[in-house]
């Protein structure tokens, strides 16, 4: 009797402290800190981000969590603050989410606020000299190229233009032979924009073997694009190449339409293979060929975009980048030894960003993506066009 | 060629800006209207415009409806929110202060804009137009696009109209001798309070056309829309001479037409250098436009 009550001691006591462990781990939590834009007119980008942000740590935290260094679950946990689009405004941020007790950073949205934010982190890692802010930044949608290489710290998982852009007119090329003069176009004020035109689509197009023979340019906010169509119609090009976002993408189509310009074949640029664009002007764009690292073609992917539309979001080539984001990061954090801890967040945001970049490779929505020593990501990608008011794929270069 | 375009170009460009300029013209007369009988500044007038043409584009998600139907009820809307705009605006502000209601109708503006931001996530949608398919061409370097034509010729019916109202009936009759003389009108018993809200309204139609007319003319609506038209609009009616309709019209045509031509000859990047310079030109030279004959240089 004596042994029997001993023995459902020990079970109560030890029942007990499981428990106690369990509530535990549930307790736990890892702070992921969100931001990008949330007001103005590109308010969209920041919504949809958010709302795969929250679909993905709901996926992860319905699988239990994240695994910590001492073996318990911890969930994951997130915040989105608004930059506004705003360099002050997000270096703001940046610096109140390094005050906090976040592990790592997910965004900008807008190249110039990522542009000037990795300035203020610290360029090289254990560089004594450098008082930069030490906090890892995984940005899922600024996407001018090159940007990563200002910090050690930053890390970004947006597709890489020049590969996309460079396959894209070779396959252009090979498809239509008979194409051999391309008009380009570019919203001059917007930066993503504007390296885009001059640094990628200019120079790849004539490494292809384009003739470019001519260029429009109009700004963000225009509202009227005859003259930039007429300049296009005078050119008499084969292909229009037109480096711009939703708005004034739609803007000159619907222009192009009026002026009956009718060239060949339209190309546009990665950032406008959005519902945006199939809101503002989907018979327009009918036919415009866009290279894209997502489309819904996979059963991850598919599961990113049910639960991005249940959380109040779209997935697109920028949202989706955010769902991958986390994906890895659980990764990371599961195997760098990462504790999670009031006093370690410090040493896990070392831990994290040391875990990032000693990755040749992390998974993704449409394949493996490579991670590049520089931190930039050289992702999967597919090039689709619009029909019958969607985005539908055209063809799989890889 | 003179320097580098056919003179046909620069006949295209500026028949072009003209055309597009009659939208600006619309807006001015708003701008003109109000700071006419009021003597001050609705900054938030551009924005209740399009926010009109928003809900027009609102009632037309949810109800198919005919195209000239959507423009009136944008032209409806938009008088609604002139009002609000007065009312929260300019009917309780002390009329000497003309600072706190200038910043007031500020705060309208963003207000507004961020709203529309909110209520669409900042997405473009797309809104009717009527003869968009029209494009009548003259050889291959000229053309004239239906659409401009139309909207030209509506600015023109809605002016009339405005003429009409403020010349030829009793409400533009008080309308004026407030803008004149307020203490006289209201002695004669004219409510002051009323005129000025009238006003409002009335300017909010024609606001709400302007709204619609841009949205046609661009096929889509946008928040990025409020800020450069407000600007334009503002711009045509201090060319034009603040207060006068005439003026509003003139200077929204120069506008548009000198936007065009530059856009042409000097690009996108320094075209609006170049409308900011007319603008310091006319406030250096002519501070009341080309209509105000009474102005004068200190």
């Amino acid at each position: 009797m004596k042994r029997t009550l001993g023995l459902l001691s020990a079970v109560a006591v030890a029942a007990m402290l499981g428990l106690s462990g369990a509530s535990e781990a549930a307790d736990k939590t890892i702070k992921v800190a969100g931001f990008g834009v949330k007001s103005g007119v590109l308010r969209s980008f920041g919504i949809n981000t958010e709302a795969v942000m929250n679909a993905a740590i709901e996926h992860i935290n319905t699988a239990g969590g994240v695994k910590l260094a001492d073996g318990t679950m911890a969930m994951m946990e997130m915040t989105f603050d608004d930059d506004r689009c705003n360099a002050e405004e997000g270096i703001s941020v940046i610096r109140r989410i390094a005050s906090s007790d976040a592990v790592i950073a997910v965004g900008p949205t807008c190249s110039n606020v990522a542009e000037p934010l990795f300035g203020v982190l610290q360029g090289k890692v254990d560089d004594a000299s450098d008082s930069g802010l030490q906090m890892p930044i995984f940005t899922d949608t600024a996407i001018k190229g090159g940007l990563a290489k200002i910090s050690e710290w930053a890390f970004r998982n947006v597709p890489n233009e020049n590969e996309m852009y460079r396959t894209l007119y070779k396959w252009v090329r090979k498809e239509h032979p008979e194409l051999k003069t391309i008009f380009g176009g570019v919203e001059e004020d917007f930066a993503h924009s504007r390296f885009t035109w001059y640094k990628v689509m200019d120079t790849r197009a004539k490494e292809a073997g384009f003739e470019v023979v001519g260029f429009s340019k109009w700004l963000l906010a225009d509202t009227n694009f005859t003259t930039q169509v007429r300049e296009m119609k005078k050119a008499k090009a084969d292909i229009v190449s037109m480096s711009s976002h939703a708005f004034t993408l739609c803007g000159m189509l619907k222009e192009m339409k009026r002026q009956r310009v009718k060239p060949k074949l339209i190309i546009g640029l990665t950032s406008s293979s959005t519902t945006e664009t199939m809101q503002g002007c989907s018979a327009a764009a009918e036919g415009i060929i866009i290279p894209t690292s997502y489309a819904p073609v996979t059963d991850a992917a598919k599961l990113a975009s049910d639960m991005a539309t249940k959380h109040g979001g779209s997935t697109d080539l920028h949202s989706a980048a955010a769902w991958e984001i986390l994906h890895i990061l659980k990764d990371v954090i599961e195997t760098s030894g990462v504790e999670g801890k009031p006093d370690t967040v410090q040493a896990d945001r070392r831990r994290i960003r040391d875990g990032l970049a000693s990755r040749p490779t992390t998974p993704g929505l449409l394949g493996t993506i490579k991670r590049e020593a520089d931190g930039e990501a050289t992702k999967p990608y597919l090039y689709v066009t619009a029909k019958d008011g969607e985005w539908v794929v055209l063809h799989n270069p890889l | 060629m003179i320097f580098g375009f056919e003179p046909i170009e620069y006949l295209q460009a500026l028949v072009d800006g003209l055309l597009f300029g009659s939208t600006y013209a619309i807006i001015a007369i708003g701008f003109t209207l109000i700071f006419g009988v009021m003597d001050k500044l609705n900054l938030a007038y551009a924005a209740s415009a399009i926010a009109g043409a928003y809900a027009s584009w609102g009632v037309l998600e949810y109800v198919p409806l005919p195209v000239f139907i959507t423009y009136f009820i944008s032209a409806i809307a938009a008088g609604f929110f002139g009002y609000i705009v007065y009312i929260c605006n300019f009917r309780f502000i002390p009329a000497r202060n003309q600072l706190a209601t200038l910043l007031a109708t500020v705060g309208m503006l963003l207000f507004i804009d961020e709203v529309i931001v909110h209520a669409t996530s900042g997405v473009p949608q797309s809104y009717p137009a009527l003869f968009d398919d029209v494009y009548i061409e003259f050889g291959e370097l000229f053309g004239l696009r239906g659409d401009l034509l139309f909207i030209f010729g509506l600015s023109i019916i809605a002016t009339a109209i405005l003429v009409y109202i403020l010349f030829k009936t009793p409400l533009g009759m008080a309308t004026r001798a407030v803008a004149q003389q307020p203490v006289a009108a209201q002695l004669c018993g004219m409510g002051v309070q009323k005129t000025n809200a009238t006003t409002f309204i009335i300017a909010g139609c024609i606001g709400g056309v302007a709204g619609a007319m841009i949205g046609a003319s661009i096929g889509m609506l946008s928040p990025l829309l409020t800020l450069p038209i407000t600007v334009k609009g503002l711009i045509a009616a201090v060319i034009g001479g603040l207060g006068s309709v005439p003026g509003a019209i003139i200077g929204g045509l120069i506008v548009g037409g000198v936007e065009n031509f530059f856009l042409l000859t000097r690009g996108v990047t320094e075209r609006d250098m170049y409308v900011m310079l007319l603008l310091f030109i006319f406030l250096a030279f002519r501070p009341g436009g080309i209509f105000n004959t009474s102005a004068h240089r200190d």
